[in-house]
């Protein structure tokens, strides 16, 4: 995702130690702070900033991540509707 | 049926409540940074540290009011995003609470903002059965934002109070205190129940349906602030600006303007003569004399350097700290910090404990409970033992190198810094655990309030002064009682051959650092008087303190550390850190001195 550009979570792919992915729970520790941040299947993203850190806004909540984290949120681009 | 059950806990709480045999416990709960701290104080009239970032509410706050004619008990918790699964400290300490008959009654203070938030939250509190409000504090950045809440409706969909508020003006206070009696447990569907990803739906669909953003005001000052703080180019001269207003603040204003005028001035002209004198007047005997005023002297040593040389120090970096902290600006500084920290095994978020390190190590290993494993933590505590020097160190270091070349302050703080570097390379290889990834949640930028800002200063410096005068007054009386027995003279003599020979410096120095333990600022307080009086060369100088800075950490981190990782733990760092030290310090003393340098 480049800078700026916004999109909406569609999944947040688990981490190694996959247990429970149906529910989306238990996938990895990240994944569960993501969840827990807002960071949720539905919600709109904008990336802020890539260097030197990954910075994204997620609803009204700004998120620093390391990359790692960041590549496990699954975003399409979301369309303006107007 | 659960709604049977909410209906019949509703009535409960708006029976009379008369009969109650004990007063109503209320638990507010919430999201870090929501304004939990300033609901509290407004509810009770009570202080708890209000700051921008999470993990400052550690423990649980408690306070008695009188509510109409009811007596409430109000709980103050420390800031959750979850109370499911694998939750850290502070969510556990909050789960305990809403678990147990320690709540009867659950206020959720949320940011009106991120209402989506709030209800994924405001659904794990409902299933914990007791009645709830929810109240939706910051309402006029919600607005300045252009998001309003359609709070009626809300309402209605969850069956419970809500309250909109504006906390810090008290807005929305009363009509918190008249909804205690209708608070009820929260509808949640069945559905929504299921797991985070159901509730997750669940709270995206009811925020659509309840809140209108209109349109998105983006090119707000603080907004604005908040992008130039973590952008690099706008960024890194910012950190310069403001690392150069804490040495201005700090280490100037403080550890030199306030010092002399305490030191010199309220001490050395004022309060010590006048004690010398009464001492004489009063009880005219040697010992007495020697143990009030004399040269380890109660008065003229103990109280002199607690008060005169580290109180002020301490107490302009708390300030400092404290504006930092209630601005949002720490937090920004970990994007810049993840790369580096990462290489020793920790991540950005370890840039909150490093910083408060430069405060008081002490209160930062408190703080280390913050990071996301057992390996980091220690690291962490590793780190801030070896290298992160007190704001009473920092205060010599600035207040002796700064006088004598930049030269010299440069080689100390890279000596150090590529210390820890190392050392926190080698740990994160060598110890077993894992490192959390990084994700930190930044605050907005606000400008601080200055009255908060003053309260919360007030109370590190209390808590400072509690940690650290009797300890200064006990070494003080141990140095008195070493002196006298000779001892002394032999533990320098047994230092002499590390200190003079190894590192190469005066032989009044081991007495300092072995006292440096007692408390590290209290032998960087005795350096700092042996350099005023021009005993130490420039090389000493920085050899001295660069084996200070690294050497053990002070008798009451120690026993935090112990604390927090018990014994053993805090031997060992103990026992990698001393010779780190020494070598260190002989390694530099040897390298300055074949090189001929002299600052
Ligand atoms: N603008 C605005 N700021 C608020 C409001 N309530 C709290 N704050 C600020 O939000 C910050 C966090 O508050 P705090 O009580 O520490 O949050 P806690 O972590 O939930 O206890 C502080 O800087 C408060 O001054 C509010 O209603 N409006």
């Amino acid at each position: 995702m480049d800078v700026g550009a916004q999109g909406v979570v569609v999944d947040i792919v688990p981490g190694d130690n996959v247990e429970n992915v149906e529910s989306g729970e238990g996938r990895s520790p990240s994944a569960d702070r993501l969840l827990s941040l807002g960071v949720t299947p539905g919600a709109r993203v904008t990336m802020l900033q890539r260097f030197p850190g990954i910075v994204f806004l997620c609803d009204q909540t700004e998120l620093a991540v390391e990359r790692g984290v960041a590549n496990a949120v699954l975003v399409r681009p979301w369309e303006n509707p107007s | 049926m659960s709604c049977h059950i909410a209906h019949e806990q509703a009535a409960a709480a708006s029976r009379p409540l008369t009969l109650r045999s004990r007063p109503l416990r209320v638990a507010l709960v919430g999201q870090p940074n929501v304004g939990k701290s300033v609901v509290f104080g407004r509810l009770t009239g009570r202080y708890v540290t209000v700051s921008n970032y999470p993990g400052t509410t550690v423990a649980v706050t408690q306070g008695r009011v009188l509510v109409g004619a009811e007596v409430c008990d109000v709980i103050d918790t420390p800031g959750v995003n979850t109370l499911e699964g694998t939750v850290s400290e502070d969510e556990r300490i909050t789960r305990d609470v809403l678990e147990t008959d320690r709540a009867d009654l659950v206020v959720q203070v949320a940011d009106a903002r991120n209402l989506r938030r709030a209800l994924m939250l405001t659904g794990q509190i409902a299933t914990f059965g007791k009645p709830t409000i929810l109240a939706l504090n910051m309402v006029d950045e919600a607005f300045a934002r252009g998001i309003v809440v359609d709070a009626p409706a809300l309402e209605a969909e969850l069956g419970i109070p809500v309250i909109e508020m504006v906390a810090v003006e008290g807005r929305g206070m009363a009509e918190l205190r008249d909804a205690l009696a209708r608070a009820a447990v929260p509808h949640v569907p069945t559905a929504a129940r299921a797991g985070a990803t159901a509730r997750a739906e669940w709270a995206h669909a009811l925020t659509t349906r309840v809140r209108h953003v209109s349109t998105i005001s983006l090119a707000r000052i603080q907004e604005t602030l908040a992008w130039a703080t973590r952008t690099p180019l706008t960024g890194l001269p910012i950190l310069a600006v403001v690392l150069y207003a804490l040495y201005l603040f700090v280490g100037v204003f403080g550890a030199q303007t306030l010092v002399k005028l305490l030191e010199d001035g309220v001490f050395g002209r004022g309060i010590n003569p006048a004690s010398t004198w009464l001492v004489d007047r009063v009880i005219p005997i040697p010992i007495v004399h020697d143990f009030l005023v004399g040269e380890y002297g109660l008065v003229t040593m103990g109280v002199t350097y607690s008060i005169a040389i580290v109180l002020p120090v301490v107490a302009t970096f708390f300030l400092m700290f404290g504006f930092l902290e209630d601005s949002g600006y720490i937090p920004r500084l970990a994007i810049f910090c993840d790369r580096i920290f990462r290489t020793m095994g920790l991540n950005g978020k370890a840039v909150l404990p490093m910083v408060l390190g430069l405060g008081c190590d002490t209160m930062a290993t408190m703080t280390t409970r913050i990071l996301g494993t057992p390996k980091e933590r220690l690291i962490a505590i590793l780190l801030l033992a070896l290298g992160i020097p007190c704001s009473a160190q920092l205060a010599t270091i600035l207040g002796i190198l700064g006088g004598i070349s930049f030269a010299a302050l440069a080689t100390l703080f890279g000596v150090v810094i590529g210390q820890m570097i190392l050392v926190g390379w080698l740990a994160a290889r060598v110890l077993k655990g894992e490192r959390s990834e990084f994700i930190l949640e930044l605050p907005p930028i606000r400008w601080p309030r200055i009255g908060n800002l003053l309260t919360k200063t007030r109370l590190r410096v209390w808590w400072y002064l509690g940690e650290a005068v009797p300890l200064f007054l006990i070494g003080t009386v141990l140095l008195f009682v070493l002196d006298r027995v000779g001892a002394l003279v032999w533990l320098s003599a047994a230092g002499r051959p590390i200190v003079t020979g190894l590192l190469g410096l005066p032989p009044a120095t081991a007495q300092i650092l072995v006292m440096g333990f007692l408390r590290r600022d209290y032998g960087a307080a005795g350096l700092f008087q042996l350099a005023h009086s021009g005993q130490l060369t420039g090389v000493q100088a920085v050899v001295a303190l660069t084996v200070m800075t690294l050497f053990v950490p002070c008798v009451a981190n120690f026993l935090m550390m112990v604390r927090e990782r018990g014994l053993r733990t805090g031997l060992a760092i103990i026992g990698v850190i001393t010779p780190i030290a020494i070598f260190t310090g002989a390694g530099l003393n040897y390298v300055l001195r074949s090189l001929g340098v002299h600052f």
